[in-house]
C-alpha cells in the first residue's frame, strides 16, 4: 500500500514534468495511447526491450506501435483501443522493471503521439542496383564461415577489415599495384561472377576484395570510393544482417536504402561516382516503408526500428591506372587542383551555387529568425541619406536593414527566393520599399540609378578575386556620381569580436571537402579562422521529427578578408574610400563614386 | 513590383542586348495597396526617373488615368498631381505576370510581387 502511494506520487511527478518541460498533456482516464514516462531512446530503451517487457508482464494485446523520439527519455505506445492500453497500464505501471538496476516503469495516458515518419522525396541513386536473395541461406553460411574475421587483421576505429588481392591503403584510399597480396580472392567467390552473368551483368572477375565486419553499433563514414584507382563498377555482397545505408548527393539529396542480408549491390554510374554512401554507427535501423502518396510510390522512414545483427560485407573492386575519365566532376580526384584564386569561372559559379545559393534557400526560414534588428552601422550610414534618395540594399537577406522611412526609395535585392519572400513580408507596409530577385554579377538595374547602396555580408560569398571585383564594379556602375556605398565583409581576424568562444580551440583541418576538385577546409564554428577560403557550417534547427533526421548541417562558402583587402578591392573598382573600419569581426568600407 | 522599381529595371546584361530598356509589362494580377503619402519624397524622386517610361508602363496596365504624359512646370507645387504620381509610383503593384526584354524577347517572371531578374551564366555578355 505504502509502495503504491509512493509510485503514484512518482508517476504524477513525471507527468507534471513532461507537461512543463515538453508541453505533453497527460490524462488519467484510459485512451489508446500511453506515454512511457521514464524510458526512451536516450535511456537505451528500444523495441526489443519493449517486446521482452510485454511477454514478461503477460500483456496479451495486439502489438502496439512504439514511437521513440531521438534523444528523449520518454517514449510512446499506440494501442488499437483504450481497453488494451488500460490492460498494459494495469500490468506495467509502477510494477515493471525496465533495466538491470530495477528501475520501475511509469505510464500515463496521452491523446496525441508525434508523427515521426519522414517522407523521402528522392528516388534511389541512378546506377545503384540491389539484387535481393542473391545467395541462398546455405551459401550465406559458407561465405560467413570463410569470411568471418576472427583475429583482427587491421583495426579501424569502427570495424574490422581484411583485404585480398591488393591491400586497400586507408591514407590514400587506393591500392599499390606493385605490391599484390599473397592471398587472392578466395575461390568460393567464383559462383558470384557466374550468377551476376545470369542476372545480365557481364562484368568479368574483380581483383581486389575488402571484407568489413560490423558489430551492432558500428558503421562507416560517408564516402565515395576514390575514382581514379578503381573501375567503373563496385560490388558489395551483404551477409548476416540487414542494414540501412545512407546515400548523399552533393546537391543535398539524401536517400536511405535498405541493404538486405544475402543481397548483391552493384554500384555504377552516378551511384559509383557522384554519390557518397555510409552507414550510421548505431544498434538499430529505421524501418523503411513504401507508401502510395498522390499515386506515386514514396519511401517513408518510419519511427519503427529493427535491431542490427553482426554484418559482414564483401566489397569487390577492379583496379585501374591513370586519371579517372568519369563525367562526374564533383567528387572526382582527377580534376586539376588549383587554389581558388585561379579557378575557372564555371567552377567558382558551381561552388557558389552549391555552397551559397542552395544553402541559403534551405536555411532561409531559420536564418531569418536569427536576424532581427538593422545593423547599427547601417543605421549610422542611413542617417545621412536625405529625403528623395534612391537606396539599393544589395543582398538584403530578410530585409532587416530596410528602415521604416517614407521619404526614400529602398529597393531590396536578393538572390535567395526564400529570404526575399521573408523580406517582402517584412517590408510590405513600408511605402518606399520594394523587392527584386537579382545577383550582384549580372544585375538587371540601370546604370547610375542609385544615390546610396548598402551591401552587407555579401561580397565574401564570391569565390574568386575576379568575381569579388566584378561585384564591386557592379556597385560602381549602379551608383550616381558622388553616390556612396557601405560595404561589409567577414574578417579573417576574429580576435576583437564576440564571435570567438572562450572554451573552444580550433581543430586544425578537422576535415576538408572537395568541391569541383577544390579542397575546401571546413571551419570549426566560434574559433579563429585558419584559412582564407573555407566552408562554414550552419546547423539547421528544424521542427521536423528528430529520429533519423537527414543531415541538417549546411556548409556555406566564405572568403574571409585580411586587413586592407576590401579597401584595395574598392580602389580596383574605382571607388574612393571615405572611411574604413573594423566592427565586430567585419571589415567595413564607406566608399564613393567620383 | 511597384512601377517606380520597373523604371530602373533593364535586361542590358543579356548577351547581344544593347539597351534592354524599358521592359514591357504583362500583368495577370495587379493590386493597389494604400501606403503613406510623402509629397516631399515624390517631388524629389521624380527628376531621377524616366517619366515617359513610367507613363507608358502605367498606361500599359491601365493605370494612367489623369496622369500627364509629360511633366508640367512646377509639378512639385501641384498636390493633386503628386497624389496621382504617388499612387502610380508606390501603390499600384504588379503581383503576377512577366517583364519582356524589348530586344531579345527574354521574359522575366513576376511572382508574389517579386520580379525575378536572375540570368544563367550562359545568357550574359
Amino acid at each position: 500500500m505504502e509502495d503504491d502511494r509512493k509510485h503514484e506520487k512518482k508517476r504524477k511527478r513525471f507527468a507534471a514534468r513532461l507537461n512543463t518541460l515538453k508541453g505533453i498533456v497527460c490524462y488519467e482516464d484510459p485512451r489508446p495511447n500511453v506515454i512511457l514516462c521514464n524510458v526512451g531512446q536516450a535511456t537505451g530503451f528500444d523495441k526489443q526491450k519493449l517486446m521482452k517487457l510485454l511477454t514478461e508482464y503477460k500483456v496479451n494485446t495486439p502489438l502496439p506501435k512504439f514511437v521513440a523520439e531521438k534523444g528523449e527519455s520518454y517514449s510512446y505506445l499506440m494501442f488499437d483501443k483504450a481497453e488494451n492500453a488500460s490492460l498494459f497500464y494495469e500490468a506495467c505501471n509502477g510494477k515493471a522493471q525496465v533495466d538491470e538496476n530495477g528501475t520501475t516503469l511509469y505510464v500515463t495516458f496521452v491523446e496525441n503521439v508525434p508523427d515521426t515518419d519522414i517522407i523521402c522525396k528522392h528516388p534511389n541513386p541512378k546506377g545503384l542496383h540491389i539484387i535481393p536473395d542473391f545467395l541462398t541461406e546455405d551459401e550465406e553460411k559458407l561465405f560467413l564461415n570463410t569470411f568471418n574475421i576472427q583475429h583482427v587483421e587491421t583495426t579501424l576505429k569502427n570495424r574490422q577489415v581484411k583485404h585480398y588481392g591488393y591491400e586497400f591503403r586507408y591514407g590514400s584510399n587506393d591500392v599499390d599495384l606493385s605490391c599484390p597480396l599473397q592471398e587472392k580472392i578466395p575461390k568460393i567467390c567464383k559462383l558470384l561472377w557466374r550468377r551476376l552473368q545470369h542476372y545480365g551483368y557481364d562484368l568479368g572477375v574483380p581483383v581486389q576484395l575488402t571484407v568489413n565486419k560490423y558489430l551492432p553499433g558500428q558503421g562507416i563514414p560517408s564516402h565515395v570510393d576514390k575514382h581514379s584507382p578503381f573501375g567503373e563498377t563496385i560490388l558489395a555482397l551483404s551477409l548476416g544482417s540487414n542494414v540501412v545505408m545512407d546515400w548523399k548527393h552533393h546537391t543535398g539529396k539524401y536517400v536511405p536504402v535498405m541493404v538486405e542480408a544475402r543481397s548483391m549491390m552493384i554500384m555504377q554510374d552516378e551511384a559509383r561516382y557522384d554519390w557518397q554512401h555510409g552507414i550510421q554507427p548505431r544498434m538499430w535501423d529505421p524501418v523503411l516503408d513504401v507508401r502510395l502518396i498522390d499515386n506515386e510510390k514514396v519511401k517513408v522512414i518510419t519511427s519503427d526500428t529493427v535491431q542490427r545483427e553482426m554484418r559482414i560485407s564483401l566489397t569487390f573492386r577492379w583496379t585501374r591506372c591513370g586519371p579517372c575519365k568519369c563525367e562526374y566532376k564533383m567528387l572526382c580526384d582527377s580534376i586539376e587542383r588549383n587554389i581558388p584564386e585561379t579557378i575557372s569561372n564555371d567552377v567558382a559559379s558551381n561552388i557558389e551555387d552549391i555552397h551559397v545559393h542552395q544553402v541559403y534557400e534551405q536555411i532561409a526560414g531559420h536564418f531569418s529568425t536569427t536576424r532581427h534588428k538593422p545593423w547599427p552601422k547601417v543605421v549610422d550610414f542611413m542617417q545621412h541619406v536625405p529625403a528623395g534618395s534612391i537606396v539599393l540594399d544589395l543582398g538584403c537577406g530578410n530585409g532587416k536593414n530596410i528602415l521604416n522611412r517614407t521619404d526614400i526609395l529602398q529597393v531590396a535585392g536578393e538572390r535567395s527566393s526564400g529570404l526575399l519572400e521573408e523580406c517582402k513580408g517584412l517590408t510590405a507596409r513600408i511605402s518606399g520599399a520594394d523587392c527584386i530577385r537579382l545577383d550582384l554579377l549580372n544585375t538587371g538595374l540601370k546604370d547610375e540609378c542609385a544615390d546610396f547602396i548598402i551591401c552587407v555580408a555579401v561580397v565574401h560569398h564570391f569565390s574568386t578575386q575576379a568575381r569579388r571585383l566584378h561585384s564591386l564594379q557592379t556597385i560602381h556602375r549602379l551608383l550616381r556620381t558622388n553616390g556612396q556605398a557601405l560595404i561589409t565583409v567577414w574578417a579573417k581576424d576574429q580576435t576583437k569580436s564576440s564571435y570567438l568562444s572562450r572554451t573552444r580551440a580550433p581543430l586544425l583541418d578537422r576535415h576538408k571537402l572537395t568541391v569541383g576538385g577544390i579542397h575546401l577546409p571546413v571551419h570549426e564554428n566560434r574559433t579563429q579562422f585558419q584559412h582564407k577560403d573555407l566552408l562554414v557550417p550552419w546547423n539547421l534547427r528544424s521542427k521536423a521529427p528528430p529520429l533519423q533526421q537527414p543531415d541538417t548541417t549546411f556548409l556555406r562558402y566564405y572568403h574571409v578578408f585580411d586587413e586592407g583587402e576590401l579597401d584595395q578591392l574598392c580602389r580596383d573598382a574605382r571607388l574612393a574610400i571615405v572611411r574604413s573600419f573594423y566592427e565586430e569581426g567585419n571589415w567595413c568600407v564607406v566608399c564613393m563614386k567620383v | 513590383m511597384k512601377l517606380i522599381t520597373h523604371n530602373m529595371l533593364t535586361s542590358k546584361c543579356l548577351k547581344g542586348v544593347v539597351t534592354g530598356y524599358p521592359l514591357a509589362i504583362n500583368a495577370t494580377d495587379i493590386k493597389v495597396k494604400e501606403v503613406d503619402f510623402n509629397p516631399e519624397f515624390i517631388s524629389r524622386v521624380i527628376p531621377k526617373l524616366d517619366w515617359e517610361v513610367l507613363w507608358v508602363a502605367a498606361d500599359s496596365i491601365g493605370h494612367s488615368d489623369g496622369l500627364p504624359r509629360s511633366l508640367e512646370n512646377k509639378y512639385d507645387e501641384n498636390e493633386e498631381f503628386l497624389k496621382k504620381a504617388h499612387k502610380v509610383l508606390l501603390e499600384v503593384e504588379v503581383e503576377e505576370g512577366h517583364l519582356t526584354c524589348p530586344e531579345s524577347g527574354r521574359q522575366f517572371p513576376i511572382s508574389k510581387g517579386i520580379p525575378n531578374m536572375l540570368l544563367n551564366e550562359a545568357e550574359v555578355q
